[in-house]
């Protein structure tokens, strides 16, 4: 993936102050084309940098611009060459997925039977069927997720802004939209904006992942370096957790004890040997095992290292 | 047995290379698709009830006027004077519809969408407004249209009304001007629409009550002089007296009206007032 002359969007010492909290704190921070992930725990200003980014929201200091188009003055052009997907619900009940898109449609400027047709293709491209022709007020979560990613695909933007688009989600639907994202990244080559509170879903579909905690930027980089940092697994046994650790360690693993759970790392040049390790060593001390997994990387994680 | 002669090819994502219409024709596309909702159209079977109800409800007199006119040869309904005979009609129509335009938008918090997108507050107000506002002029006026031509086939002796009916056009657009603004601007302070609804018609069974009220204390107490400026309390005599001032029709009151120049002041103050807090509402609502 090359990176492009312009930007998908860019700030420049980006501050936004409300009566009683202050939002962004002096933000500089700019992101190439591809899925980019902007996390940060809930009120971290996640949603302010967005509606700023659309032009809806004037900055207290600083300046903003979404593909070279400054957010203080073109916020009309902005808002004609991006889709935005809120993190609220956003779905009147009593009108079906398929007319509720076409209507958005119309309402990005497409005419009508332009606006019929993409409807019809981006619901499809979702993953809804037959039940798009259905009042929404009897979807599930899943569903309305689709749909409300729908209605900012339809007119067809150069970028989206997702926000937190897989919160209520259950695990197979997170997974599920988490593929939906990166295939919006990639096959359908539209820039995404995706934010969340987990590092640990971003990883699996960005290429770049900014950080940011109350307003301020806590680190932006390409995902790989994330990764390596973030690999550990997690292994619980019924008893004899220390004697486990022991023997980890004796065999050269990085071991750390987070209540019931250990955390090994996972050897970088060698990932195979930890996962190895922790098999053969709980089958030789014979310790029964109630959970292996891929650690999930958090956000605490990220804190707890110096700002590179 | 048919051999199958169509397959379908996954030709994965396409991107859209045509025509992007301006905020314009954004903006008219939602205030098309009001006002076919407003009179229930691409909404459900119970949502058309109300509206079309109230409608033919508005075209019973035109009906036994032409009757009247046809076989009496006497005509019995001035034009002017139809929506204030109607008021109430009207209020409920207006009480009823105005929520359905402005209420789920706040619920469901769509209006997010709506901005989102290369349209403005303004442009989402304006064209709530519109909306709103011909779907009331046609609520009037295709009632008294029917009844004019019903008088043209019919031929009574004498001239046409056509002064009058034409006065009662102008008169049904600053109806639908002055109760859409009213309405719209009523309704769009709370996000749910049965509130909404009693909200518009408690307005105006106040502003009617109070009217009348003021209006009998006032004369019986033998203030004649003040007592014509308490009648346009009421929306529909302030209207009939600014149509009567403008456009000469004869005015539905025997006892008289304030000066036309005052009420017309009245009229657009209270639209101004009207539009203006819609705008400031949702200014606020989009930050």
């Amino acid at each position: 993936m090359t990176a492009s002359a312009t930007p998908c969007f860019a700030t420049e010492g980006l501050t936004k102050r409300f009566p009683r909290v202050t939002a962004l704190d002096d933000l500089t921070v700019a992101a190439g084309t591809g899925v980019t992930g902007l996390v940060g725990a809930n009120g971290a200003g996640k949603s302010t940098l967005i509606k700023i980014l659309l032009g809806l929201l004037p900055p207290t200091s600083g300046r903003a611009s979404v593909l070279g188009l400054d957010t203080a003055t073109q916020g009309l052009e902005i808002r004609r060459a991006v889709g935005y997907m809120p993190e609220h619900d956003c779905l009147p009940p009593d009108i079906s997925a398929t007319e509720f898109v076409v209507h958005m449609a119309q309402m990005s400027g497409l005419p009508r039977t332009a606006a019929r047709e993409r409807a019809a293709d981006t619901l499809r491209h979702v993953g809804l069927d037959e039940e798009r022709y259905r009042p929404m007020g009897g979807y599930s979560t899943g569903m309305r997720q689709r749909v409300k990613l729908a209605q900012a695909l339809v007119h067809d933007p150069r970028l989206v802004f997702l926000d937190e688009p897989t919160n209520g989600l259950d695990p197979q639907g997170r997974d599920d939209m988490l593929a939906l994202i990166r295939r919006v990244g990639t096959e359908f080559g539209i820039d995404v904006l995706v934010t969340s509170h987990l590092l640990g879903e971003l990883e699996r579909v960005c290429d770049h992942v900014i950080v940011i905690d109350g307003g301020r930027l806590l680190r932006s980089s390409a995902i790989r370096e994330f990764t390596r940092a973030e690999q550990t697994i997690a292994v619980e046994v019924e008893e004899g957790q220390r004697r486990l650790a022991e023997r980890l360690a004796a065999l050269g693993e990085t071991v750390a004890a987070q209540g019931r759970l250990l955390t090994v790392q996972v050897s970088a040049d060698d990932p195979g040997r930890t996962h190895d390790a922790v098999r053969d060593a709980v089958c030789d001390l014979g310790l029964s095992l109630l959970r292996l997994e891929q650690r999930r990387g958090r956000i605490e994680d990220v804190f707890k290292e110096p700002v590179a | 047995m048919t051999e199958p002669t169509a397959v379908i090819h996954d030709i994965g994502y396409r991107h859209y290379d045509g025509v992007r219409l301006g905020r314009g024709r954004a903006t008219l596309a939602l205030g098309v698709q009001s006002l076919r909702g407003v009179f229930g159209f691409g909404r459900t079977t119970r949502a058309k009830i109300m509206p079309l109800l109230l409608m033919a409800i508005m075209l019973m007199p035109t009906v036994v006027s032409i009757g009247v006119m046809a076989l009496a040869k006497q005509f019995i309904m001035p034009y002017p004077g139809y929506a204030v005979f109607m008021q109430a009609v009207i209020a409920v129509f207006l009480a009823a519809q105005s929520p359905y335009l402005v209420a789920p938008d706040l619920r469901f918090r769509v209006l997010p969408l709506y901005l989102s997108r290369p349209l403005t507050v303004t442009d989402y107000v304006v064209a709530k407004l519109a909306a709103l506002a011909v779907a009331l002029f046609g609520l009037l006026a295709v009632p008294i249209t029917i009844q004019f031509v019903g008088e043209l086939l019919v031929d009574l002796p004498g001239p046409p009304h056509t002064a009058d009916y034409l006065g009662a056009l102008g008169g049904a657009v600053l109806y639908a001007v002055l109760l859409s603004s009213v309405g719209i601007a009523l309704a769009s302070f709370t996000p749910r629409r049965g509130l909404g609804v009693a909200v518009v018609i408690a307005f105006y069974m106040f502003t009617a009550a109070v009217s009348t009220l003021f209006y009998a204390v006032l004369s019986s107490t033998g203030r004649d002089d003040v007592a014509p400026w308490a009648l346009i309390l009421n929306p529909f005599f302030l209207v009939d007296t600014v149509q009567s001032a403008l456009f000469g029709t004869a005015p539905i009151n025997d006892e008289g009206y304030p000066p036309g120049i005052a009420a017309c002041l009245i009229l657009l103050a209270v639209i101004a007032l009207a539009v203006t807090g819609v705008l400031l509402r949702y200014r606020k609502a989009a930050s």
